[in-house]
């Protein structure tokens, strides 16, 4: 079950990613913290190193070179790639991470439900760059004002109207809502019918009644572009919706989505934590207090073993989550462990190394309190550590506490 | 024992809660947004009776008879749950006008006392890691190295330093002019003028030798130290204040989420942290009040520091939880708990890490456990 060393793939993305974290991500992550802008110039390096924006419905062959999720009964390593690239990109920063990788969100849905066609629109929507001279992104458009962690309340509709559905609705902190040249838009089709009701559409920017909208100003992770999204009598075509033809199970499928993604969002935190850790194991290497070595001090020492030992069960957790995804288990229980857990941990380790840092790290622009602020989200989102719990305590009781 | 407050600080207690609710919590956001405080404050909470509080009656100030910390620890509670880049603004001359005022020379008096009068600033600091170079030079002191990160430093005319001379403590006024002091806007306390100064082999004279020995310097972190405690109670405070308010509104599942019985624990623990370090940080300025001789002093000071680390937990954990509680809507600076997560920092990060001291403070670790 080591993902590192019984898979050279794997070890060699590891390589490859935690590269490109500490040469690329690491020296314009404060940059884009403090100005609260994407990394635009950074995105389109990512692409050349594979890391490309439609890599999601590509497969993970335009990745590695190869394809090993060919044959039925072979294990998949698609989760643990997953989980394996996004800690070393959050390392780096998770706010770019989380710009390279946040058109994956739209993708999902089109690779698990698209047709061949739709899956050619959403190629074809972000090739090339844009006006500005950007590569092209793509938003998963699912949350509302209303609709955080109750996903089964969306009030988005898309009423059908001749071989067209009809959408409108206001989407709530949207990755890549301002700047997407494409957009899956999730919308109730027939409210008689409740959650099964629930369909996801493709979407081009420019589409007349799509209208991107104000940009968030966040705690963190703030060089991924966080916005509304408002959809005025949005036109449609019928062949844009995803799951024709295959039996949907409407928001069941969107459920199904973020369970895949929950290892990965793990992943991250993991990577935050790790970043936090390293760079205090290197001021205690050097550091002293009042002449004496910090690495000395127990009080300092048992501290970063504590760290350790949180950083070492997170990422287990995550591991063992992408393994059972790629084996073909039923992972669901233990994505939102290795989730919710990941997330305890940035938050515990980044705060911890804060306070012992003490007033160094009062400085502005300090990295390690951006990862404390980066790291609440992984709290919040995808699933906030309550829904998460609920989860967990549902596969264990059975019932839904409140 | 008593636990009640006075007709004097219940009054206090009372115009200062009126002075959040309306003023500093209205201007909280644009202060923060800005990295500086609104112009108003200075006229609004100067005829409050701030900045001036502890500087004597004969030298210009508003101070007659003895300080009262008790007192000062009820209004930074209340100050907490406003803002607490205005707060440390509004705090920041206490230490250094006491200090003076009961060890200064004549000379520290006049010049300190005359500064804060004419609507300067001071502030105090602390080398908690022995990372300044202090020598010294006939009855004055050489100083080399950087001070701060600290509140109010990009504007202050002095700073009250702690550091160690030959291995005693020592507390010195250090005047800014003619120094290199950097003003600074980090992500907690934006509006709280920080700033860090830069000494290189400067002079501080005998005059502005404030205090030497374990006691002085003891008894201004007590001071500090019960402040700052009192101040990140009421954050903490007004952290769930805010979340419970968000929570009674906000529906998912069918109910307001505020009914949720885990929510319901996050508010709960938090409230339960306050109020221990409430009553810790009321404590510790109650022995601040009465701290004479070494005894007393001691007892002031390690009160302070434990009232601290209860504090610094709570408002971590409080704002931490109040961003959860409000989600998404937490996340994002149109909604005040993420400015207060921001906040909470400095309260467990200014003037040196409360637990660790208290093994240096014993090296030999003769005393055990």
């Amino acid at each position: 079950m080591d993902i590192f060393h019984d898979n050279a793939m794997l070890a060699g993305v590891r390589q490859m990613l935690g590269a490109f974290a500490k040469q690329y991500i690491r020296p314009v992550a404060m940059k884009h913290d403090r100005e609260e802008s994407m990394p635009w110039a950074l995105m389109k390096q990512a692409q050349a190193f594979g890391m490309t924006q439609t890599a999601v419905v590509d497969g993970r062959k335009a990745l590695t070179g190869k394809d090993d999720e060919e044959g039925a009964n072979k294990p998949k390593s698609q989760s643990r790639l997953g989980v394996v690239g996004s800690e070393e990109l959050a390392y780096g920063c998770a706010g770019v991470c989380l710009a390279i990788g946040g058109s994956g969100l739209a993708a999902s849905p089109v690779a698990r439900m698209g047709t061949e066609e739709q899956k050619q629109e959403f190629r074809r929507l972000l090739k090339g760059d844009d006006e500005h001279g950007h590569i092209k992104v793509a938003a998963m458009a699912l949350s509302e004002p209303s609709t955080g962690s109750d996903i089964s309340g969306l009030s988005t509709t898309a009423r059908p109207d001749d071989d067209h559905f009809v959408i409108n609705g206001h989407k709530q902190w949207i990755t890549n809502g301002q700047s997407a040249a494409a957009y899956v838009v999730w919308a109730q089709t027939d409210p008689s019918a409740g959650r099964a009701g629930v369909r996801g559409f493709l979407v081009a920017r420019g589409t007349p009644g799509l209208i991107p909208g104000r940009k968030e100003h966040k705690l963190g992770i703030r060089a991924s572009e966080t916005a509304q999204v408002h959809f005025e009598d949005c036109r449609v075509h019928k062949d844009m919706m995803l799951g024709i033809g295959a039996s949907s199970e409407g928001l069941g499928d969107t459920k199904k989505m973020l369970d895949s993604t929950r290892p990965m969002v793990g992943a991250q935190a993991v990577g935050i934590a790790r970043a936090a850790f390293d760079y205090l194991v290197e001021r205690v290497q050097g550091g002293t207090i009042h002449g004496t070595a910090l690495k000395q001090h127990q009080h300092v020492a048992f501290e970063l073993a504590e760290m350790e030992m949180e950083i070492q069960a997170a990422r287990a957790l995550v591991h063992k989550s992408a393994w059972m995804a790629d084996h073909g288990q039923d992972n669901v229980r233990m994505a939102s462990i290795a989730k919710a857990y990941g997330a305890k941990v940035a938050q515990d380790v980044t705060a911890r190394a804060l306070t012992l840092l003490g007033e160094e790290a009062l400085e502005p622009d300090h990295p390690v309190e951006k990862w404390y602020r980066d790291a609440k989200i992984y709290d919040i989102f995808e699933g906030t550590g309550q829904i998460q719990r609920r989860i967990i305590a549902r596969s264990i009781l059975g019932v839904n506490a409140t | 024992m008593d636990f009640a407050l006075d007709d004097d600080q219940a009054l206090i207690v009372q115009t200062v809660r009126r002075f959040v609710d309306k003023d500093l919590r209205a201007w909280a956001g644009d202060a923060d947004r800005a990295a500086e405080a609104p112009g108003k404050l200075a006229t609004v909470a100067g005829d409050l009776g701030f900045y001036l509080d502890a500087v004597p009656e004969a030298a210009g100030g508003l101070l007659d008879g003895a300080y009262g910390h008790v007192t000062r620890a009820l209004r930074g509670l209340e100050l907490g749950r406003g803002c607490s880049a205005m707060a440390a603004l509004l705090e920041c001359n206490v230490e250094p006008a006491l200090a003076v005022a009961r060890w200064g020379s004549d000379a520290a008096k006049a010049e300190l006392f005359a500064s804060l009068a004419a609507g300067g600033l001071a502030t105090t600091g602390r080398d908690s890691r022995g990372a300044l170079t202090l020598s010294a030079d006939g009855d004055g002191v050489r100083v080399t190295g950087k001070v701060g990160p600290l509140p109010a430093l990009g504007r202050a005319s002095h700073v009250l330093l702690c550091a160690t001379l030959d291995g005693a403590p020592v507390a010195l006024l250090v005047a800014t002019a003619g120094q290199r002091v950097a003003a600074q806007a980090p992500s907690a306390w934006r509006a709280a003028a920080w700033g860090t100064l830069t000494l290189e082999h400067a002079l501080v004279p005998a005059s502005h030798v404030v205090a030497r020995g374990a006691d002085a310097v003891a008894l201004i972190g007590a001071w500090y130290r019960a402040s700052l405690a009192a101040r990140a109670a009421g954050v903490a405070v007004a952290a769930m204040e805010h979340a419970r308010h968000y929570a009674s509104e906000r529906v998912q599942f069918g109910q307001p989420i505020g009914r949720f019985e885990s929510l319901i624990g996050l508010r709960d623990d938090a409230l339960t942290a306050a109020t221990a370090a409430r009553l810790m940080a009321l404590h510790a300025a109650w022995l601040c009040d009465r701290a004479t001789d070494g005894a007393s002093i001691a007892a002031a000071a390690d009160a302070a520091s434990r009232a601290r680390v209860v504090a610094g937990d709570a408002v971590r954990q409080a704002t931490v939880d109040a961003v959860q509680i409000y989600g998404g809507y937490g996340f994002v600076n149109d909604y005040p708990v993420e400015k207060l997560m921001r906040d909470a920092r400095p309260y467990e990060q200014l003037f040196g890490d409360e637990r660790f001291d208290r093994v240096l403070a014993d090296p030999d670790r003769a005393g055990g456990i």
